[in-house]
């Protein structure tokens, strides 16, 4: 795929203007040419998202983990963006924003699912629903058609469809590290329509630990320093292949 | 020892005796209601959504994908009599989900879920309506919501040619995820079997190729099976 346009870029902070050169790997221990992790704790607020029978509650260990992983990434020298700190629940679009702000993201969404077997952890990258085209018996049904666009520029509602090859490798990769430290995990990304993935304007990524149905909350919080660490090894891999998709 | 004391022990023996009799037949009871879970469910839908019948019905081998452990789907062949038109053939086949999964835990979408309409526009594209209960009692995931939205796509374009797209509304309305996590605002591409034996539209092997597939994946994991359409260019 070409590069992709990135229409929904506003003007980035001041820390994350510099640009890396593109085959090289970012050198350690600085946030200089390191992409800025926007690190979303999924849910939140009235969004429970998953519920296990022991009490364990998606939104809270979610952000239990994403607090862990952040001080990991930053130990290791990346810059991350929290899309939430607290049981707020921000939107799909605003989330989203938090790395279209920025020149050189990678969104990253952690989740806790209902199912799976306990103890393994997938990597998910956006598989992009068609939009519904304007019929009449999809009007008749009550289905949305896409918002017009004002200026001609991609939909912000499609805004990740150009970073999907880019977000796919990204997940392979960091998939591939997971598969290492949490066995019975697949060894390749999975494809799925996820919603919170849809709107970022940078290569995204859905990561989802199985599960909440497991006995008790320490297997999940042990989880989470590993999985910093296959989060950055997968990053620090794509960069090094070139192939974040950024421009 | 006294006659009412006598009395008293007499009685409480028979109290226990039956009460041990009671307790057996509760445990019994109770085994008895895991095995009657599945036929509860039948006899439910046999209520609620009972089967539908066509003229046009013939009993064939329809290929239904049930779970096959938490994150993976298998298909299956089954009697099932089905329809020549596709709009009844999808509503026989979504019955059969609903109300025909062999154990509960193969069981791919909520039991009291309800399929309230089922349409096909002129392009192959399938509008599938259903009750609240297939949102609010799916468990929330990707990994549980996609298993259900794929088990769906899956037997829909393994038995009904015609379709190319499936759109989930629930209760007329589009939504927009199923459970918290999987859109449903757009399509879900369907890919009917292509015309050669054997063929089918689901990975069968489980996912445990080699380590290192990063650059391009060699096998596609369990739940990859749903592939939404990219928009067109
Ligand atoms: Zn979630």
């Amino acid at each position: 795929m070409a590069a992709p346009p990135s229409p929904q870029q506003v003007t980035p902070p001041s820390a994350s203007t510099s640009q890396p050169p593109p085959q090289q790997a970012a050198p350690p221990s600085t946030t200089a040419g390191r992409p800025v992790i926007v690190l979303d704790a999924a849910h939140g607020g009235t969004d429970t998202g998953a519920r296990g029978e022991t009490g364990i509650v998606e939104k809270d260990m979610v952000l239990q983990i994403a607090r862990t992983v952040r001080a990991e990434l930053e130990r290791q020298g990346y810059r991350v963006v929290m899309s939430r700190n607290d049981d707020s629940n921000p939107s799909y679009d605003e989330r989203a924003a938090m790395a279209n702000a920025y020149r050189d993201a990678i969104f990253i969404s952690l989740h806790i699912g209902s199912t799976g077997n306990p103890g393994t952890v997938r990597a998910f990258y956006d598989q992009l629903a068609t939009p519904v085209a304007p019929t009449p018996v999809a009007a008749a049904a009550n289905v949305k058609s896409p918002a017009p666009t004002a200026s001609g520029l991609p939909q912000w509602e499609q805004a990740q469809q150009p970073y999907v090859e880019a977000s796919h490798r990204v997940a392979d990769l960091i998939q591939a590290q997971l598969a290492q430290s949490f066995s019975g995990s697949p060894a390749t990304a999975t494809p799925a329509a996820v919603r919170g993935l849809r709107s970022v304007a940078a290569p995204g990524v859905a990561i989802e630990i199985s599960s909440v149905s497991v006995p008790s909350a320490d297997s999940l919080t042990a989880a989470a320093t590993p999985l910093a660490t296959a989060i950055a090894r997968g990053i620090a891999a794509s960069r090094a292949a070139g192939s974040t998709g950024a421009n | 020892m006294p006659r009412n004391l006598k009395l008293a022990l007499g009685l409480l023996a028979v109290a226990v005796l039956i009460g041990l009799i009671s307790l057996r037949e509760m445990h019994r009871r109770i085994a008895r209601l895991g095995e009657m879970q599945a036929s509860e469910e039948r006899a439910r839908h046999e209520v609620l959504a009972p089967p539908i019948s066509t003229p046009t019905d013939v009993t064939v081998k329809a290929r239904i994908f049930w779970a096959a452990g938490p994150d993976q789907l298998a298909p299956a062949e089954i009697n099932l009599p089905l329809s020549a038109d596709p709009v009844q053939r999808s509503r026989q086949l979504v019955r059969a989900l609903l109300a025909l999964p062999p154990t509960p835990a193969q069981r791919t979408m909520p039991a009291d879920a309800v399929l309230l309409g089922f349409y096909i526009l002129p392009d192959g594209t399938a509008v599938a309506d259903f009750s609240d209960a297939l949102a609010a009692e799916t468990p929330s995931g990707i990994v549980s919501e996609q298993l259900t939205v794929n088990s769906l796509a899956r037997t829909l374009e393994s038995n009904v040619p015609a379709l190319r797209r499936l759109k989930i509304l629930i209760h007329g309305q589009e939504v927009e995820t199923l459970a918290g996590n999987v859109d449903l605002s757009g399509f879900f591409d369907l890919h009917p079997p292509v015309q050669s034996p054997g063929t089918n539209a689901t990975p069968s092997a489980p996912s445990t190729p080699g380590a290192g597939a990063a650059a391009s994946p060699s096998g596609t994991p369990p739940v990859a099976a749903l592939a939404p359409a990219k928009p067109p260019h």
